[in-house]
C-alpha cells in the first residue's frame, strides 16, 4: 500500500515537471477515409489530432492517410466539407493496423457514424461484459414518452435492466434495487436522478456527450454501488464557432448553446430545459387551478480549457429543480446540484493523469402554510470527493491504472419546524456522516495472443464519523419498543464505526476465432450508503442512510460468463451472457416502519440476503440503413430477510423472469427516418388477497404471509416515431420534426390494482358527498396509464 | 381534495381506471378476533368470526361457541363473556369495565385453539373543553365549523391516541376519518388547542367525540390498518400486509387476525349552534 501511495505521489510530482521536447514519433497512424453511402474512398479529407489541429494531413486519391502519432489515447478528428465531422478516440493498439473511417454527408443523421466510433469488432475483442455504450444519437431516435427523450428509459430497453413500472425511470439492474446504481455526471454522483416523481430523468439529452453503462464487470476505478455504473458525460462546447440546438416539445422545451470561449483553446456549453404545465394552469379561470404550480427545469454548463498540448481542465455543473405547489399553501420542492472539475494531463506519451474534484447535493423542502398546523420540513444530503487516477501504457495493448478516491458523505439532520401559531413541535434528528477512502489498481494485458486479462483490486476504508450520535439498545438489538440504554455523542470527524473491504475485479477474454470469443468476469462491490424504503419507485422524500453501528455495508458478488460473436463482417453482433449475483446485508423496512422523522432509524430496518441469476441474449446491428437490436432475458431475483414474508425467500416486485425487447431504426431517405420499439415482459411480482375480513367497521383484504406470490398480467407495448429533417442547403437554421406514439396499440398495462369496496356500483364513489349508499360489494379496480399517447417535437440546430 | 385529483391527473395525464375481476386464491377461514376493553363497561365487547373469500358478499361468519373471558393478573378479577345472538358478539357479564392502571388479558378458545392478548389500562389525558369556529376552505379542507380540543397530555411515554367522531349518531368511519396521533410532533398539542382540521361540520350538527389512549401494539395495529386502507397497490405503496396482530396463538395451530384494545375513553358531546 505504501508503494502505491509513494508511486502515486511521484507521478503527481512528475506531472508538474516540464517534459523535454517530444522526440520524433516513430509510430504512424494509418487508415482510409470512405464515403459512408457509397463506401468509396474520399480524397482530400482533413485528418488531425484534436489537441494538435495545425499538424494534420489530407487523405490521398485513394482516401488513405498516414499521420504521426502523439501521446495516446487521443482524439482524432476527420473532417471534410459537406460531410459530418467524425471524432474517434485512438489508442496505442490502433497503430498496429490500418483503420477505416466513414464520413456521411451533412444531410444525413449522425447516429450511424457515431456508432462506428466503436471498433467494429469491439463486441468480440474487448473485455467488456455487461457493458453498453449508447450513443446519444441512438437514444434520441428511440420513441419517447411525451416525446421527451430520456436516457434512463432508453437503458430499460437493454437486456438485464428492469423497470419499476409503467413510465418510470427507475432502473433495476440484474436483480439489484434502484439505489444500487451509481449514476454520475462528469464524475460526480447524482442522488435523485428523476423529475416528476420518477417519470423523467434529470439528464437533458442535448447536453450529453455519451453514456457508458456497466452492469457486469465494473472496472476497479469505480465503486460504491453493487449493481451498475451509469457514467454520463456532458459534451464539451466546440472550439470553432457559436452553435446551438434545442427543441420545442409537448411538455417541455430546451435550448443548448456552445462555442469557443476567449480563444480556440477554450469552449463553453450551456443548456437548459423547462416544462410548462404550470403555464397552462395559469390560463384557467378557476382559481383552484390557476393558483397552482407544477414544473421542473434543468441547467447544465461546462467550460473547457486546453492548456498547452498536455493539459485540459473542465468545469461542469448541473442544477435541476422540481416544484409542486397548491394554492400557495402547500409546496413540495426538490433539487440536485452536481458540480465537478476535472484536470486531464498527458504526462508523457504513455502516462496520463486525471484528477476529479466534485460535490453533489440533493435536498427537498415541504412547506405547509396553515395557521394551526403549518410547518417547514426540509432535509439535505451531499457527497464531496476527490479522485486521482493514473493510466500507464507500458507497451502494446497493456494498460495499468491506479489511483485513489476519497469521499465525504453528509446526511443532514431532518428538520421540521412549525410556523408561527402552529401547534406542532419541531423535530430535529442528528446528522449522519461518513468518510470513505478507496485505493484501486488494475492491469490489462494480453497474456497470450488469444487471451486478454484484466485484474483489478479496490480497497475501501469507510468510517461513520461525527458529528453525530450513536444509540445503544437493551440487548444490543435495535427494534421498536426496545429501550435505549445509552447515548454517545461524537465530535466532528470522530470515529463512530469503521468498515473496510477488498473488492477484487477479474475478467478474461479468450479469442476462439477472429469473430468469436468467450469471456468471464468476477466482481465484488461494497456499498456503504443505501435508501431505506419499501416502495418500488423512488420518491423525493426517500431517506438515504449510511453504514454504521447497526447497519452493515451491502456486499455484492457477481460472476458472469459470456459468448460473443460477430457476423457478416461485423455487421451483426450477438452475445449470450449468464450471471449469478450474491447479495448480503440488504435492508428492508419493518412493517409499519416510520423512518422519515426518527433519529433511531436502525430500529425500523431489517437486513438479510439476496441472490439473482439470469441469461441475456442480444442480437444487434449497428451499421446500414436499418439498425437496432433484439434482446431476450431470463432472470430471477430473490430476497430473504428475517421478519419479512414469514422468513422465507421471496421475489421483490421487480422480479420479472421473461423480458423481450426489440429496437429498430430505419433511414428511409436523407429526410425521413423511423423507429419502432416493442417490449414484452413478465408482470411484476405482487401480493394479492386470499380472502377478506372485517374489523373496526372496515372490510380488509386478507393477505398471505408470503410476499409477492402473484403477478400482474404480462406487460407489452409498442412505440413508434417518425422523424423528418430538412436537408441542409447551406442554411444556418436546420429543423426537424419528430412525431411519436407511445403505446401504439393502446394496451392497458396495469399500473396498480386496488382491492376495495365498490359502492353503488361506482369505482370512485365519494361517501363524503352524502349520497345514499344502497350497495356495497368487494371489487378490484385497475389503474392503467398512457394508452396511445401521441407527441410531437420540433428540434432545431443553428 | 379535488385539487389533489387534479394533480393526479396532471401527473399521470392519461391514466384511467376500470373494474376488473382477477382470479384470486383462497384459503381456509382464519379466526378474526376484535376485543374492546375500556373503562366504560357498556361498550366493551369481543367479536369472534371467520374470514371469507375475497369476493364473498356474505357477512363474516361469527363464531358462536367460543369461550371468551378477560382476566386481570393485577387485580385477580375474571370477567366472562357470553355470545349475544342479537348483536352477534360476545358481551361481558360485568359492565363495570376496566380500572386505570390494571393489566388485562383477553382469552379466547375456539375448539382446541387458544388465543391470548394483554394490555394495560393507561391513565387518560385531560380533556378540558371543546370549542368550534367557522373557517374558510383552505388547501387541504373544505369550509365549515371546526372543533378545537383543549386539555393536557402530562405523560412522557405511551403517548398513542385515537379520536373517534360520531356526527348526528353516525360514526365517521371512512378511511380518511381515522385520527391517530402520537408524540412525534410533541405533547403540547392539547395545551395549544388541537384543531380537528380534517372534519368540517355544519350548523346544528351534534358531535360526540371519543378520545382513547392506546397501548403501543394496538396503536401500531390501527396505524397499519389505516395504511392498508390507503394502499393502492401501486409502485409508491409498500407491499400490502395484514396489520400485525397483538393476539398470540398459545395453543393449537394456524394464525389469528385482529386486535385487543385496552384503553380508557374520554367522551364529550357538543352541538354546533352558532348564536
Amino acid at each position: 500500500m505504501r508503494f502505491l501511495i509513494a508511486f502515486g505521489l511521484l507521478m503527481v510530482f512528475r506531472s508538474f515537471i516540464p517534459e523535454p521536447a517530444l522526440a520524433q514519433q516513430e509510430n504512424m497512424l494509418t487508415g482510409t477515409i470512405l464515403e459512408f453511402e457509397k463506401e468509396e474512398p474520399l480524397p482530400g479529407a482533413n485528418i488531425y489530432w484534436e489537441s494538435a489541429p495545425r499538424q494534420g494531413v489530407f487523405s490521398n486519391s485513394d482516401g488513405e492517410f498516414s499521420l504521426p502519432s502523439i501521446g495516446l489515447p487521443a482524439k482524432l478528428v476527420v473532417s471534410f466539407i459537406g460531410f459530418q465531422k467524425s471524432v474517434r478516440i485512438i489508442n496505442s493498439k490502433d497503430l498496429e493496423k490500418s483503420l477505416r473511417f466513414y464520413l456521411r454527408s451533412e444531410e444525413l443523421a449522425l447516429d450511424e457514424i457515431i456508432i462506428r466510433d466503436r471498433q467494429p469488432d469491439q463486441n468480440v475483442r474487448s473485455l467488456d461484459m455487461g457493458k453498453s455504450v449508447i450513443p446519444i444519437a441512438t437514444i434520441k431516435n428511440i420513441p419517447a414518452l411525451f416525446g421527451e427523450v430520456d436516457l434512463l428509459r432508453s437503458l430499460q430497453l437493454l437486456p438485464g435492466v428492469q423497470t419499476a413500472g409503467e413510465g418510470t425511470t427507475g432502473l433495476f439492474v440484474r436483480g439489484g434495487s434502484a439505489d444500487q446504481n451509481l449514476m454520475q455526471l462528469d464524475g460526480a454522483p447524482v442522488y435523485n436522478p428523476s423529475h416528476f416523481f420518477g417519470f423523467f430523468s434529470v439528464f437533458n439529452p442535448d447536453a450529453l456527450e455519451g453514456i457508458e453503462f456497466y452492469k457486469g464487470n465494473i472496472p476497479a476505478q469505480y465503486g460504491g454501488r453493487l449493481s451498475s455504473l451509469i457514467d454520463v458525460s456532458v459534451r464539451e462546447g466546440n472550439y470553432d464557432k457559436i452553435k446551438g440546438d434545442g427543441g420545442i416539445g409537448t411538455i417541455s422545451s430546451r435550448l443548448t448553446v456552445d462555442g469557443p470561449l476567449f480563444s480556440d483553446n477554450s469552449s463553453f456549453l450551456f443548456s437548459g430545459r423547462r416544462t410548462y404545465a404550470d403555464m397552462f394552469l395559469r390560463l384557467s379561470s378557476d382559481p383552484n387551478i390557476n393558483n397552482n404550480d407544477l414544473y421542473f427545469y434543468d441547467l447544465n454548463g461546462k467550460l473547457t480549457f486546453r492548456i498547452g498540448q498536455k493539459d485540459k481542465i473542465t468545469v461542469s455543473g448541473y442544477y435541476g429543480s422540481d416544484f409542486l405547489g397548491l394554492s400557495g399553501q402547500f409546496g413540495l420542492g426538490w433539487d440536485n446540484l452536481v458540480t465537478s472539475a476535472i484536470w486531464n494531463r498527458n504526462i508523457n506519451d504513455n502516462t496520463f493523469f486525471d484528477l476529479t474534484l466534485y460535490h453533489s447535493r440533493y435536498q427537498y423542502r415541504v412547506n405547509f402554510d396553515d395557521p394551526d398546523s403549518g410547518f417547514i420540513w426540509q432535509n439535505r444530503l451531499s457527497e464531496s470527493g476527490a479522485k486521482a487516477e493514473w493510466t500507464y501504457l507500458p507497451s502494446g495493448s497493456s494498460v495499468l491504472k491506479w489511483g485513489l478516491h476519497s469521499q465525504y458523505y453528509n446526511f443532514a439532520p431532518i428538520e421540521l419546524n412549525p410556523t408561527q401559531g402552529s401547534i406542532l413541535e419541531s423535530i430535529n434528528t442528528n446528522a449522519r456522516n461518513g468518510v470513505q477512502h478507496n485505493l484501486f489498481v488494475s492491469g490489462t494485458a494480453d497474456v497470450h495472443p488469444d487471451l486478454r486479462v484484466e485484474a483489478g483490486l479496490r480497497w475501501g476504508l469507510y468510517q461513520q464519523v461525527g458529528r453525530g450520535v450513536d444509540y445503544f439498545y437493551e440487548g444490543q438489538l435495535p427494534a421498536p419498543g426496545i429501550p435505549v440504554t445509552d447515548t454517545l455523542f461524537y465530535s466532528s470527524f470522530e470515529n463512530i464505526k469503521r468498515y473496510q473491504g477488498l473488492e477484487p475485479r477479474l475478467s478474461f477474454r479468450y479469442l476462439v476465432r477472429e469473430d468469436l470469443s468467450l469471456k468471464a468476469a468476477y466482481n465484488r462491490n461494497f456499498q456503504y450508503v443505501q435508501v431505506a424504503s419499501n416502495s418500488s419507485a423512488g420518491l423525493p422524500l426517500d431517506r438515504w442512510i449510511p453504514a454504521g453501528t447497526y447497519i452493515e455495508p451491502i456486499r455484492g458478488d457477481q460472476f458472469s460468463l459470456g459468448i460473443f460473436k460477430n457476423f457478416n463482417n461485423n455487421t451483426w453482433e450477438f452475445s449470450v451472457e449468464g450471471y449469478y449475483k450474491d447479495l448480503k446485508n440488504i435492508v428492508d423496512l419493518r412493517q409499519g416502519a416510520n423512518i422519515l422523522f426518527t433519529d433511531n432509524v436502525e430500529t425500523e430496518l431489517l437486513s438479510g440476503l439476496g441472490y439473482a441469476y439470469g441469461l441475456e441474449l442480444l442480437l444487434r446491428k449497428n451499421v446500414g440503413k436499418t439498425t437496432g437490436w433484439l434482446s431476450y432475458t431470463y432472470a430471477r431475483t430473490w430476497r430473504k430477510i428475517m421478519g419479512i414474508s414469514n422468513d422465507q425467500w421471496y421475489n421483490p416486485r421487480f422480479d420479472r423472469p421473461h423480458d423481450f425487447t426489440m429496437v429498430l431504426n430505419h433511414q428511409f431517405s436523407p429526410r425521413w427516418s423511423a423507429a419502432l420499439t416493442f417490449v414484452y415482459t413478465s408482470g411484476q411480482a405482487v401480493t394479492f388477497p386470499i380472502g377478506s375480513y372485517e374489523v373496526d367497521t372496515q372490510r380488509l383484504p386478507l393477505y398471505s404471509q408470503q410476499r409477492n406470490e402473484e403477478r400482474f398480467p404480462d406487460y407489452h407495448r409498442m412505440d413508434a416515431a417518425v422523424t423528418w429533417k430538412s436537408v441542409n442547403k447551406g442554411r444556418k437554421w436546420r429543423g426537424s420534426w419528430n412525431f411519436s406514439i407511445y403505446n401504439l396499440y393502446g394496451r392497458k398495462n396495469p399500473f396498480a390494482y386496488q382491492f376495495t369496496e365498490i359502492i353503488n356500483e361506482q369505482i370512485n364513489f365519494d361517501p363524503s358527498l352524502g349520497d345514499e349508499i344502497y350497495s356495497r360489494r368487494p371489487g378490484v379496480v385497475m389503474t392503467y396509464l398512457f394508452t396511445f399517447l401521441p407527441a410531437i417535437t420540433y428540434n432545431f440546430e443553428f | 381534495m379535488k385539487r389533489f385529483y387534479l394533480y393526479g391527473v396532471l401527473l399521470l395525464l392519461s391514466s384511467c381506471q376500470e373494474e376488473v375481476v382477477l382470479e384470486l386464491k383462497s384459503q381456509e377461514p382464519t379466526p378474526i378476533i376484535e376485543g374492546i376493553w375500556t373503562d366504560a363497561g357498556t361498550i366493551n365487547h369481543v367479536n369472534v368470526s371467520w374470514s371469507r373469500d375475497y369476493y364473498s358478499q356474505e357477512p363474516n361468519a361469527p363464531v358462536e361457541d367460543a369461550e371468551v373471558f378477560i382476566v386481570s393478573p393485577t387485580n385477580r378479577e375474571r370477567v366472562n363473556f357470553k355470545y349475544s345472538e342479537k348483536s352477534q358478539r360476545y358481551l361481558p357479564d360485568d359492565v363495570l369495565g376496566g380500572k386505570i392502571g390494571d393489566i388485562y388479558e383477553l382469552n379466547v378458545k375456539i375448539g382446541e385453539n387458544r388465543y391470548v392478548s394483554r394490555g394495560e389500562m393507561l391513565a387518560p389525558p385531560r380533556l378540558d373543553s371543546i370549542t368550534y369556529s367557522y373557517k374558510e376552505g383552505r388547501a387541504f379542507r373544505d369550509d365549515g365549523y371546526f372543533l378545537t380540543l383543549y386539555g393536557d397530555i402530562p405523560f412522557t411515554e405511551d403517548n398513542n391516541y385515537r379520536v373517534r367522531i360520531v356526527r348526528n349518531d353516525t360514526l365517521l368511519n371512512r378511511r380518511s376519518d381515522y385520527l391517530l396521533f402520537d408524540d412525534t410532533f410533541g405533547t403540547t398539542i392539547l395545551t395549544k388547542g388541537f384543531e380537528l382540521s380534517g372534519f368540517a361540520f355544519e350548523d346544528k350538527d351534534k358531535v360526540r367525540l371519543e378520545l382513547y389512549r392506546l397501548n403501543q401494539d394496538a396503536y401500531d395495529y390501527m396505524s397499519q390498518l389505516v395504511n392498508l386502507l390507503f394502499n393502492d397497490g401501486g409502485l409508491f405503496s409498500p407491499p400490502p400486509e395484514n396489520p400485525k396482530t397483538n393476539i398470540e396463538v398459545v395453543a393449537g395451530e394456524g394464525e389469528v387476525l385482529g386486535y385487543f384494545l385496552v384503553s380508557p375513553i374520554l367522551t364529550q358531546t357538543i352541538r354546533i349552534n352558532p348564536e
